[in-house]
């Protein structure tokens, strides 16, 4: 379970201080699915970054089952499984190399880096590229990869930064499924994303955040119900306050 | 195996797999050198023989010229054409001859009285062939001159000893032999703190600025591992590639260099016991190091690759500042230099080759350039702490040096 109290985070710029995220809160737990739903440039990467330690909030909290992440990053991070909008997959390693070697920096031993490999493998429909270089790779390819590295420990949370972005129709199809899967098995899982079709599609609980801040948050329901509007869409469009983040 | 362990065995591999580092740090340097040498030396025999055997005219201006080298047969591949001096130099300009020879009318009768004949030959160094033909005509006037005054002598009843009252005898002592020990120290300096930042730049730009490019330093620290750990791997990676690199440069240079010099007319032997190579090592690694440091540290404030790669070139002119200082005169290892980084490196290293070394200036240097090195690597770790560097934001240098203050 992620909670997220009041976190700022303001940047500089040549034109001056940009505030980034103000005072976002939110829950996201165990065996569900929340989706961190804002238009470009609403802070979501930067909420995530904070989430997985990679930042530090100039205000607030994040605790990842009951542990403050600012007390101990590093074992914070053992229980994430992070997929980061980059994707960051070494070009020069296989499939397998890659997946395995960040097994190895969480510490666990050569046979279960190899059941875990085969089952995310089997999982994420990637076998037949395990063992080639990823360079070359496809988006889909990439993002597999990316994926079953970020869960080879076997973490109980799972963040995704716009999981699906670059994807085609049917890769973009089978990770949602394997979205669903990972909350079937008890996993808090956090996805951010920009397009409002994929968080109705698999999300059951949505934090809208527009311009640093929580707008909105709740079940798809309780987000019809509290903007008075049959369609999930039309309800983002009230809380943001504009139609950004519509097109799919 | 501990995560310092594991990163660093896929930092190797990653640089073992890049081919463009393998290239450039050790397949290039290696494979350069002793092909420079053979292309060098093939084009420059070949222009030699080519030069050899051109056929040349050689303009001759007044009817004395032409009678004063008509008493030698003319060198091989030569012909003589009688000019005046103002078609002659428009000739020599169009490159139509290569040289002129220029004997003043009249003054051939003087030589049977005694006097000087003054044979002036006009040449351009702007092309080779003018040069081969003054090369060909010197023996031929220096035998004229040479028969001329054996003549003058005969007639005076004088010894040849005569006209060289005193005679200059060179006596070689083979001080050829310290000739070796003096390339070395002038060479080995430079060479060696060059191929060590060339060595380890490439590296060091592709793990810090080239990851954050293609987003796998992102991902790399969301793992259970510190930032001091990333960055201790990498620093170690790049003082190995960089280790690695200078020594095949060296190997590939002494090789060649070695047997370019044993084909030349002088023998010049370098020679280091294994004490001195061993203790050239030895200045080689912390040496590494600091250079390894810096160049991570100074390439953590790239955005790009390219940004890094950029960055590199007047770090590579930091480093070889010392270098070059280390060659001005006087310039020795003292107990004040040894406390200079780099410069007290090549300076040991330049007293090492000459043999001129003390134990306490070693101790120093060593303990300097470990200092620095460590030094270097706590700006390079401080680098990874900070969020700037980690997304590519701005104010880099600030924060570098602000994080620098931060414990690691």
């Amino acid at each position: 379970m992620l909670l997220v109290t009041n976190l700022h985070k303001t940047f500089k710029t040549r034109t001056g201080p940009v505030t980034a995220v103000d005072a976002v809160s939110f829950e996201a737990r165990d065996g569900q699915i929340t989706g961190l739903l804002g238009p470009n440039g609403a802070g979501k990467t930067t909420t995530l970054r904070m989430l997985y330690t990679l930042m530090s909030p100039e205000n607030g909290s994040v605790k990842v089952d009951e542990l403050d992440v600012a007390v101990d990053p590093t074992a914070a991070r053992r229980r994430l499984g992070v997929l980061p909008d980059a994707r960051g997959v070494y070009k020069r390693l296989t499939a397998r190399e890659n997946i395995a070697y960040f097994g190895r920096l969480h510490g666990l031993d050569e046979a279960t880096i190899a059941r875990r490999t085969t089952e995310l493998a089997k999982a994420l429909g990637m076998e037949d590229v395990l063992d080639r270089q990823t360079e070359g790779f496809s988006q889909g390819q990439r993002t597999k990869t990316a994926i079953a590295r970020a869960l080879v420990h076997d973490p109980r949370n799972v963040l995704l930064d716009e999981p699906t972005n670059g994807l085609d129709v049917m890769t973009t199809r089978g990770l949602r499924e394997f979205l669903k899967h990972l909350r079937s098995e008890g996993r808090c899982v956090l996805l951010s994303s920009h397009i409002m079709q994929e968080v109705a599609a698999l999300c059951d609980r949505i934090v809208i955040i527009a311009r640093g801040r929580v707008v909105a948050q709740g079940t798809p329901d309780e987000l019809r119900a509290q903007y008075a509007e049959a369609s999930l869409e039309d309800a983002f469009v009230k809380a943001i306050g504009s139609d950004e983040g519509m097109t799919a | 195996m501990s995560a310092f362990g594991v990163l660093l065995k896929k930092e190797l591999l990653d640089v073992v797999r890049d081919r463009r580092t393998l290239l450039l740090t050790l397949v290039l340097p290696v494979v350069l050198y002793p092909g420079l040498l053979a292309v060098m030396g093939v084009i420059m025999n070949l222009g030699k023989e080519r030069l050899k055997n051109e056929p040349l005219i050689v303009a001759t201006v007044g009817p004395d010229a032409a009678t004063l080298l008509a008493r030698r047969p003319p060198p091989p591949k030569t012909t003589y054409q009688p000019k005046s001096r103002a078609e002659a130099e428009l000739a020599l300009k169009d490159k139509a001859i290569a040289a002129i020879v220029d004997v003043p009318p009249g003054s051939l009768a003087g030589l049977p009285e005694g006097k000087q004949v003054v044979a002036t030959v006009l040449y351009t160094k702007r092309f080779d062939r003018s040069m081969q033909a003054l090369d060909r005509l010197k023996p031929i006037l220096q035998a004229l001159n040479d028969s001329e005054l054996t003549g003058r002598l005969e007639s005076r009843q004088l010894e040849a000893e005569f006209v060289t009252p005193v005679k200059t005898d060179p006596v070689d002592l083979e001080f050829q032999k310290d000739l070796g020990p003096l390339i070395a120290s002038r060479l080995l300096p430079v060479l060696l703190l060059t191929m060590l930042a060339l060595g380890g730049i490439y590296p060091a730009v592709d793990l810090t600025a080239g990851e954050k490019e293609r987003g796998t330093l992102e991902t790399l620290l969301v793992a259970s591992v510190t930032p001091t750990q990333v960055m201790a791997a990498k620093y170690v990676t790049v003082a190995l590639a960089a280790c690695f690199s200078a020594l095949a440069n060296l190997a590939a240079m002494g090789g060649t260099f070695g047997a370019g010099l044993a084909l030349g007319p002088t023998t010049v032997t370098v020679h280091f016991g294994p004490g001195t190579l061993a203790m050239m090592l030895v200045c080689l690694v912390p040496a590494a190091l600091l250079i390894a440091g810096l160049a991570l540290a100074v390439a953590s404030t790239a955005r790009t690759f390219k940004e890094g790669q950029a960055l590199m070139t007047p770090l590579l002119l930091v480093i070889l500042l010392p270098a070059l200082a280390s060659q001005m005169p006087g310039v020795e290892l003292t107990t004040a230099t040894a406390l200079v980084p780099l410069l007290n490196v090549s300076l040991l290293v330049k007293a090492l080759a000459l043999g001129t070394v003390q134990p306490l200036h070693v101790v120093l240097t060593l303990v300097t350039v470990s200092l620095s090195a460590l030094g270097a690597l706590k700006l390079a770790a401080s680098a990874f702490q900070s969020e700037v560097f980690r997304f590519s934001g701005t104010d880099g240098w600030k924060e570098l040096f602000r994080s620098w203050r931060k414990p690691v």
